[in-house]
């Protein structure tokens, strides 16, 4: 069973692993073939996915192989829940043993002991107890059906509803866009962090009314930019290319898009400890990564997988020569303010 | 005889109780124990006291949420009572047979998911949807914009909750007795006063029961209003859901689900004062 009984707080909350692994518990007693059933539950991996593009390649590239290497199968569970890692730390019932993390949420989730420590799969690789597996960037992209003259260069033409008058989106999470606030407002991004928090808030009082969308989801973000529900949107770059590939008429620079890094965390304490950490040296290993990356258009953090990445899918790539060199970068650890604190401004701020 | 028939319960009496014995121990486990824990929660976490509440109940930002999901609760409802009321009306008008044929189309509504549902307000309103369309087709230059806004939200929600207000008020009109409408023109009350001082006292119960009801599952509404609403109309429970999901604010999001329930609860006491709860059952 999975219930850990260390744990302060036993929480009935009903679950379909636990429902599951309770009928083969029961199952088991009332057979004499106990011993398989407890071997085939460690057979078995819970991934929190993204979906989409994400899962598609994820399954091809670094779920099938692995099952075939270790015949350990990966079941996934969505969505992606930041909130469900730390709830299961709390009550001890686990619904999936490993998930991605993001720059900004991977240093909470690690201060708030969510993750279990796990080793450096290769050189470099390790941060706040996450394995970084790969980049991707937050972009400016809009409609080239906005009857402009121009076309936007930077974040500054963004915020310029003179010059490029219509709806804007950006995503509702201040860690991603305070930054690029304060790019609008002039600052150089070697200057970035610590972030001037205030100045970040007073340049976004500026396009407060011209956001009319505040998207919450990938896919939200592609389906606005799609349907030409805004015109500039600050877009993931992997979302942005399936609104292009859908035939939009849209169109995206590099220049001055940020960068994020995805890492591979283990659940604290899961009791598929093993599996999980077998997964993610798996999935950070220069081949299968390779393979994920390239079919996701990600940039690979293991710099051992660039001798794998086919030059085809280097356009795509924010880490490619070429794209890397226009974008920026973001520095959690002297990010300026306790981003929880301010992502509770942020809220005050959009409801105002 | 008289004795024990005081002091222990007569044994038929019994049986019916027994027969809820599993749904009170269904809505013990899985409803008043995880109540209790978020009750737990919000004065526990992350320091013990009353801190979650004391932010609730003062904070600007909490007070304007609350206040909207009040507000948009008592808009929709309204809406719903104007449009379910006439139509339940004509329902109650009609042939039964064209009655169960308008009762089929309301209740379709109800076989299709939730989500679909409101993705399809997003396609119909749209930029490129049909009804701006039709606003530039009419010669209005520059339509204004229909998604993401109060009017978007509200409009959703009033077409997922209608029928919860039209079945209500249909049942009460139904078993109105024609005979009392007769007797009441016999006495001379015709259309304005006939309908102001017979008819619509005569349906007010069906009018309370489905206002509280569509009152009650708006203010829970989450989906809809995040997906269609204006970022500066943010209901309850969308943020709540954001307190946890995104700042692993356990304890303030139990809070705030704590004063909406509390609030709802005195809503729902004042409303058995006036009518009565039992009345939602039949």
């Amino acid at each position: 069973m999975t219930i850990n009984n260390k744990k302060k707080t036993s929480l009935i909350r009903p679950n379909r692993r636990l429902f599951l692994q309770g009928t083969a518990a029961l199952a088991g007693a009332s057979a004499l073939a106990a011993p398989s059933i407890g071997r085939a539950q460690s057979k078995e991996l819970y991934i929190n996915s993204w979906g989409g593009p994400w899962l598609e390649a994820a399954t091809e590239n670094l779920f099938t192989p692995f099952t075939e290497a270790t015949g350990i199968e990966i079941r996934t569970v969505s969505p992606v829940s930041f909130a469900k890692l730390a709830a299961q730390v709390r009550t001890g019932v686990y619904e999936f043993d490993v998930t991605t993390l993001g720059g900004g949420d991977i240093v909470a989730a690690n201060n708030a002991g969510l993750l279990e420590p796990i080793e450096e799969s290769y050189p470099g690789g390790l941060f706040q107890n996450g394995v970084g597996s790969h980049a991707f960037a937050t972009m400016m992209a809009w409609r080239t059906d906005a009857g402009w003259d121009e076309t936007p260069q930077s974040w500054a033409d963004f915020w310029d509803v003179e010059r490029f008058p219509g709806g804007r989106s950006l995503q509702r999470y201040p860690a991603r866009v305070l930054p690029l606030a304060l790019l609008a407002d002039g600052v150089a991004p070697e200057d970035l962090y610590p972030l001037d928090i205030d100045r970040a808030f007073a340049k976004l009082d500026e396009i407060k009314e011209h956001v009319r969308v505040w998207w919450t989801g990938g896919a939200q973000s592609t389906q606005i930019l799609r349907d030409g529900e805004v015109d500039m949107i600050g877009i993931w770059h992997g979302r942005y290319f399936e609104a292009e590939d859908a035939g939009a008429p849209v169109d995206f620079t590099w220049n001055q898009a940020e960068l994020d890094n995805a890492y591979w965390v283990v659940a604290k304490e899961t009791p598929n400890m093993e599996a999980a950490k077998m997964f993610v040296e798996f999935a950070t290993s220069a081949e299968p990564l390779a393979g994920f990356v390239s079919q996701a258009n990600y940039g690979a953090l293991n710099p051992a997988a660039d001798a794998f990445v086919p030059d085809a899918a280097k356009p795509r790539m924010p880490t490619a020569p070429g794209n890397v060199e226009q974008t920026f970068g973001q520095d959690m650890l002297n990010w300026g303010g306790d981003p929880q604190e301010v992502a509770m401004r942020f809220d005050e701020w959009l409801a105002s | 005889m008289g004795f024990k028939l005081s002091t222990l319960p007569d044994r038929q009496n019994i049986w019916p109780w027994l027969l809820l014995a599993p749904l009170a121990i269904y809505l013990a486990l899985f409803f008043l124990v995880p109540l209790v824990e978020v009750g737990i929660m919000s004065v526990t976490e992350p320091p013990p006291g009353l801190a979650n509440y004391e932010r609730v109940l003062t904070g600007s930002l909490y007070r304007k949420v609350f206040l909207n999901t009040f507000g948009t609760a008592l808009l929709v409802t309204v809406c719903c009572l104007l449009v379910g009321y006439p139509l339940a009306y004509l329902m109650s008008t009609v042939s039964k047979r064209a009655a169960m044929a308008i009762l089929l189309l309301i209740t379709m509504s109800f076989w299709t998911s939730f989500l679909v549902r409101t993705y399809a307000w997003m396609v119909l309103l749209g930029n490129n949807g049909p009804v701006i369309w039709l606003m530039q087709t009419l010669g209005i230059q520059d339509p204004p914009p229909l998604l993401f806004t109060r009017f978007s939200s509200t409009l959703a929600m009033v077409h997922i909750l209608a029928p919860y207000m039209i079945m209500n008020i249909y049942t009460v009109m139904q078993k109105i007795d024609p005979s009392l409408i007769r007797s009441a023109e016999s006495m001379g009350a015709y259309g304005r006063s006939l309908f102001r001082h017979v008819y619509l006292p005569l349906t007010a119960p069906g009018i309370a029961n489905g206002s509280v009801l569509v009152f009650v599952i708006c203010l829970g509404f989450y989906v809809t209003p995040v997906l269609l609403g204006s970022p500066r109309e943010q209901m309850a429970a969308g943020l709540i859901g954001n307190q946890i999901e995104q700042f692993l604010a356990f304890g303030l999001g139990s809070a705030m689900a704590i004063v909406l329930l509390v609030v709802t609860l005195i809503i729902l006491g004042l409303y058995h004062r006036r009518f009565g709860l039992d009345k939602l059952y039949g």
